[in-house]
């Protein structure tokens, strides 16, 4: 699970809502696959992220910043969790991540509907 | 995303996978797809993440008309405003293949797929899920021979282990076939589909399917799955045209097909039975039901079983035993209480550990009706049919706060 996908997981359960986001995530393996560079994907990715907390003023010209941009690509993109754990910040369920697959079923009784 | 044959089409695109079934994940995972096991009727996203999603072949798996209205409206929710959605799914109306009813289960049979991913007779090939490279995508009968085991259509271009295909696959009709079938494994592979192809399920309205998987669910061993039945009925080719193949063309179909690789011995000799085909079609296998149902391969459909076409020899009369059927055709004539007790060879289609599946086979402008009165949040921009399929393409709607 790449880092970029943990940023638009939220939690389900039933009651949560937007508290249910981000997750709290635990890695016990991760891997580093590289991934090609593509400057202009992290740029436009960047404000698309969902940013708990937002600076004040954000950086002027990121866009070019290309040391930033390979930063932010090596986390996004590059970071592999393999095995660890999601957790629901409001009720502290756990979602597994196996072999680099997080599983997000819920139970019948835990689900919104 | 089933096993992510669509997550490469596009490598512009930075795609995520979800499917509900973690085997078929496993299996886009190993072939380097971002992917995640999920329910699409709750999606585990925030809202507004993704600037375009597919649901090609998924919905029509929903057995409710509000389990279909949620999957969209989850779907909806996690678009960016001005992001879009496309949704594939089976058309009722079909050129060779006719469903009786839009609530339908399909035989899929475990046991044509039964190859271990480390067989492969074509090296140098990517493995497109778990079974063996030489297992080929679906091939519909014939139309103009009518030949069940010559088949239209080639390898699918689209497969995704190679973007940029060649389209020159895209062939027609026997001689292809013969190619393909030059390995022994291709032409049972080819079988193995139009056995598949021959089931056009039976159809069954939503409250008697549900009373029939509550009668089914306690039932684990043959001896019991003898009481009750299936019936389905052939369908004269597949519904799939695969003269022009194009992205999605087959949908969800590709992926029933791409499962049926290989068919047992068993299953091919039952196929070669112009004895059985006789059998089905003059006598009413014991206890079949007869309001409406009558004789289930019926004088409608003669004409639509391949085995009219006379290609087949010799045979062994089982398949008349593989008939089966579930006690629920039409809601006002039916009776779901009855059971039919089975000729005994008749768990062979259980020994081989066929499944079913269901599917709510959408009519013409239903999907588009689905959206426009439920999912207000879309906005339509295009509808049509693609290949056996309904499809559309909405957008989400600004938001008005």
């Amino acid at each position: 699970m790449k880092l970029l996908t943990h940023n638009l997981l939220s939690s389900h359960v039933r009651g949560v809502g937007p508290r249910g986001f981000p997750l709290r995530l635990q890695a016990t393996e991760v891997r580093i696959s590289p991934v090609e560079f593509n400057p202009d994907f992290v740029a436009r990715m960047i404000p698309k992220l969902h940013l708990v907390e937002v600076p004040k003023e954000p950086i002027q010209g990121y866009e070019h910043d290309e040391r930033f941009l390979r930063q932010m690509h090596h986390v996004l993109l590059e970071v592999d969790v393999l095995e660890g754990t999601l957790q629901c910040p409001e009720s502290g369920r756990l979602f597994p991540i196996s072999r680099g697959i997080p599983n997000m079923l819920l139970s019948d009784e835990e689900t919104e509907t | 995303c089933g096993t992510g044959k669509y997550l490469k089409v596009n490598s512009q695109v930075h795609t995520l996978g979800c499917d509900y079934c973690a085997p078929l994940v496993e299996i886009a995972r190993r072939r380097g797809c971002e992917v995640m096991v999920c329910d699409n009727l709750n999606l585990p996203f925030r809202d507004q993440g993704f600037d375009a999603i597919i649901s090609i072949g998924v919905i029509h798996h929903f057995s409710t008309k509000q389990r279909r209205i949620r999957a969209i409206k989850e779907m909806a929710r996690v678009l960016v405003p001005g992001g879009q959605l496309m949704i594939y799914v089976w058309a009722m109306e079909q050129k060779n293949r006719h469903f009786e009813k839009q609530d339908v289960l399909v035989p899929w049979n475990k046991a044509l797929c039964s190859q271990p991913l480390s067989e492969s007779s074509q090296p140098g090939r990517k493995k497109q899920c778990g079974h063996p490279e030489r297992s080929h995508p679906y091939h519909p009968p014939c139309s103009a021979c009518r030949c069940p085991v010559c088949f239209k259509g080639r390898w699918d271009s689209r497969r995704p282990h190679s973007v940029d295909c060649d389209s020159a696959l895209a062939g027609t009709c026997c001689a292809n076939i013969s190619k393909e079938g030059e390995e022994e494994n291709g032409f049972y592979n080819t079988l193995g589909k139009s056995f598949r192809s021959w089931f056009s399920s039976r159809s069954l309205d939503e409250s008697t399917l549900r009373k029939q998987i509550e009668k089914m669910r306690p039932l684990k061993n043959t001896e019991s799955w003898a009481n009750s039945t299936i019936s389905t009925q052939p369908s004269r080719h597949s519904s799939f045209d695969l003269d022009h193949p194009e992205p999605f063309s087959t949908g969800e179909q590709n992926l029933d097909e791409e499962v049926f690789v290989e068919t047992s011995q068993k299953h091919l000799e039952w196929l070669r039975a112009p004895a059985t085909h006789k059998h089905l079609n003059g006598d009413h296998p014991r206890g079949v039901r007869r309001n409406g149902d009558g004789n289930f391969l019926g004088s409608t459909n003669t004409k639509e079983n391949c085995m009219d076409a006379g290609n087949l020899e010799e045979g062994t009369p089982s398949a008349s035993k593989i008939w089966r059927r579930i006690s629920a055709a039409d809601s006002k004539d039916s009776n779901p209480g009855d059971t039919i007790s089975v000729e005994e060879q008749q768990s062979d289609i259980l020994d081989s550990g066929a499944f079913m599946r269901y599917y709510h086979v959408f009519r013409e402008g239903e999907l588009y009706g689905l959206l426009k009165e439920s999912v207000s949040e879309l906005h339509i921009l295009s509808s049509g049919n693609d290949h056996g399929n309904w499809c559309i393409i909405a957008e989400k709607k600004e938001s008005c706060d």
